[in-house]
């Protein structure tokens, strides 16, 4: 991995030994909780930076107030998404689309995209994704009293609602979910492999779609028009990658990490259960506390900011599990409170990139907490079993085992 | 019970509609639309639940008086329709 030395107009009374890939609790930890681990940046200075807090090694300032990330993420101008992050694992630079355009060109990218997951749609389709979540968990039921609520639920439930939206099949499942995994947590060497399988697939399958439309989304990407013309490859490619990362891993860990706090804290699992109007505001306070995405904007020009000496290339990290235990946004901020109101957390992100597939996580969420809630009797964590954690720039959860004899 | 919406504060977060669908409409980018609302009665607690719900305080109850209260204590004297 690269060393990254401090660069030198950072001031060294500014630079703090933290990081999101190695700080205690980032590593794999068995019993861990990331969220909790991160919580502690609020002790230090408002900003700071961090000499080693990307996936390559690089450095960054950190952002840990929620009102300074809302200002950085709403300057695209000042602060910009083109950073590669995908193309780079391949040594390359075409960006992910709409991710990591700034406007204007953003805006034309998004909107194309955005009436596919506008909360009308997402509308339509609760009724398969609900009735995807019964199928898994009455399977899960009828076959015992314990699961892997990774592998048996959060997986299968939100990639394959991912897959039938792509318009994929569900064979792929696992390959594409190991994909993920390797892209997302992998070594130097899995990485890089991972990134050109999924290139290679996006590809294809834009081929294929080229010649033989069916109704689905790559359909619509390789026939759709943006000022007047069709899209060239890249685009479609940069495409076709966001949406495949975007709606792979997020949901899943989202949904382990929520079932994981439901079965240590019982008195909330029970009032979910009995109550089960609360779990729609129940699962924003969730997104909260166990929020998976950092992001990251690359400074345009140098800027003093809040008394950070931003210079120009500079790596600004806005994370969204810092910004969100944030003591000066929310009381107590690291006590869950399922009946928290005017949450207004940054799980989903701010400003010109806020989240496409928000509305449709929710859904997701939300449904996946409904049925799980009432078909299952009260769950633990199996004695003797530990779910392993993990940071980085995607935070996750490896395994979760329950049980409920 | 009538709801004011603030458009310029709404950031398209969709939280009122996810707890209220029936009385929150949204555009294509999950954006409340413009104009106040007139809520029914039987639906004050859930539209007083979803104005709670709003990140931006993007919707105001235009009763401020039973607002800021326990959403049980508007119910018995419900505003008009
Ligand atoms: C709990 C689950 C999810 C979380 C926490 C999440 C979080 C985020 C965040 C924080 C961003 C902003 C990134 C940035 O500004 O750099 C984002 C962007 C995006 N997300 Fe999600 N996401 C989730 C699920 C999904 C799903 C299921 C989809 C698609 C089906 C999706 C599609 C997108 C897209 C297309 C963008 C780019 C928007 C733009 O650049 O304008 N997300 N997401």
């Amino acid at each position: 991995m690269a060393i990254n030395p401090v660069p030198d107009h950072v001031p060294p009374e500014m630079v703090r030994d933290f990081s999101l890939f190695t700080s205690p609790g980032m590593p794999p930890t068995p019993n861990g909780d990331p969220h909790a681990a991160v919580a502690c940046a609020h002790d230090g200075p408002p900003i700071f930076y961090s000499p080693y807090n990307t996936q390559d090694g690089r450095g960054t300032w950190v952002i840990t107030r929620a009102a300074d990330q809302r200002k950085v993420l709403q300057d695209a101008q000042t602060f910009s998404s083109h950073r590669s992050i995908f193309s780079s694992v391949l040594g390359e630079t075409w960006p992910t689309i709409p991710l990591e355009l700034d406007p204007p060109a953003h805006g034309v990218f998004r909107s194309l995209l955005s009436p596919l997951l506008s909360p009308k749609r997402v509308t339509a389709l609760e009724p398969a994704v609900r009735e995807r979540a019964i199928a898994l968990i009455d399977g899960i039921t009828a076959s015992g009293t314990s699961c892997d609520v990774m592998k048996d639920f959060a997986f299968p439930f939100t990639v394959g609602i991912f897959l039938r939206f792509l318009g994929l099949p569900d064979q792929g499942l696992d390959t594409f979910v190991g994909w993920a995994k390797n892209l997302l947590h992998g070594d130097d060497v899995e990485r890089p492999v991972a990134a050109r399988k999924i290139v290679a697939f996006i590809d294809e399958l834009a081929n294929n779609r080229r010649k033989d439309p069916v109704d689905d989304l790559m359909t619509f990407i390789v026939q759709a028009q943006v000022e007047g013309r069709r899209l060239t490859d890249d685009e479609v490619r940069g495409i076709g990658v966001l949406v495949f990362v975007a709606g792979l891993d997020t949901v899943a860990a989202a949904i382990g990490f929520d079932l994981a706090y439901l079965a240590r804290n019982l008195k909330d699992q029970e009032l979910l259960r009995s109550e089960p109007d609360r779990i729609v505001l129940a699962t924003e306070e969730l997104l909260r506390a166990y929020p998976p995405i950092q992001l990251i904007r690359v400074a345009t020009k140098d800027i003093d900011f809040e008394g950070a000496p931003i210079r120009k290339g500079d790596y600004v990290s806005c994370a969204t599990m810092i910004a969100n235990r944030d003591p000066e946004e929310f009381e107590s901020p690291n006590t869950v409170d399922l009946a928290r109101e005017h949450n207004r957390h940054a799980a989903f992100g701010y400003g010109p990139h806020r989240c496409l597939g928000s509305h449709l996580a929710r859904r997701e969420i939300v449904i996946g907490l409904e049925e799980w809630l009432a078909r299952l009797p009260t769950f633990r964590i199996k004695e003797g079993t530990a779910p392993i954690t993990c940071g980085g720039h995607v935070f996750g959860i490896e395994n979760l085992i329950l049980d409920w004899s | 019970m009538r709801i004011i919406v603030h458009n310029a504060k709404c950031q398209g977060h969709a939280r009122c509609s996810a707890q209220a669908p029936s009385i929150f409409t949204l555009d294509d980018e999950g954006y409340v639309l413009p104009g106040d609302i007139n809520v029914a009665q039987g639906d004050e607690l859930l539209a007083s639940r979803a104005v709670r719900s709003c990140p931006e305080r993007a919707l105001e109850v235009d009763s401020p008086s039973a607002a800021r209260f326990d959403p049980a204590a508007i119910q018995p004297k419900a505003g008009e329709a």
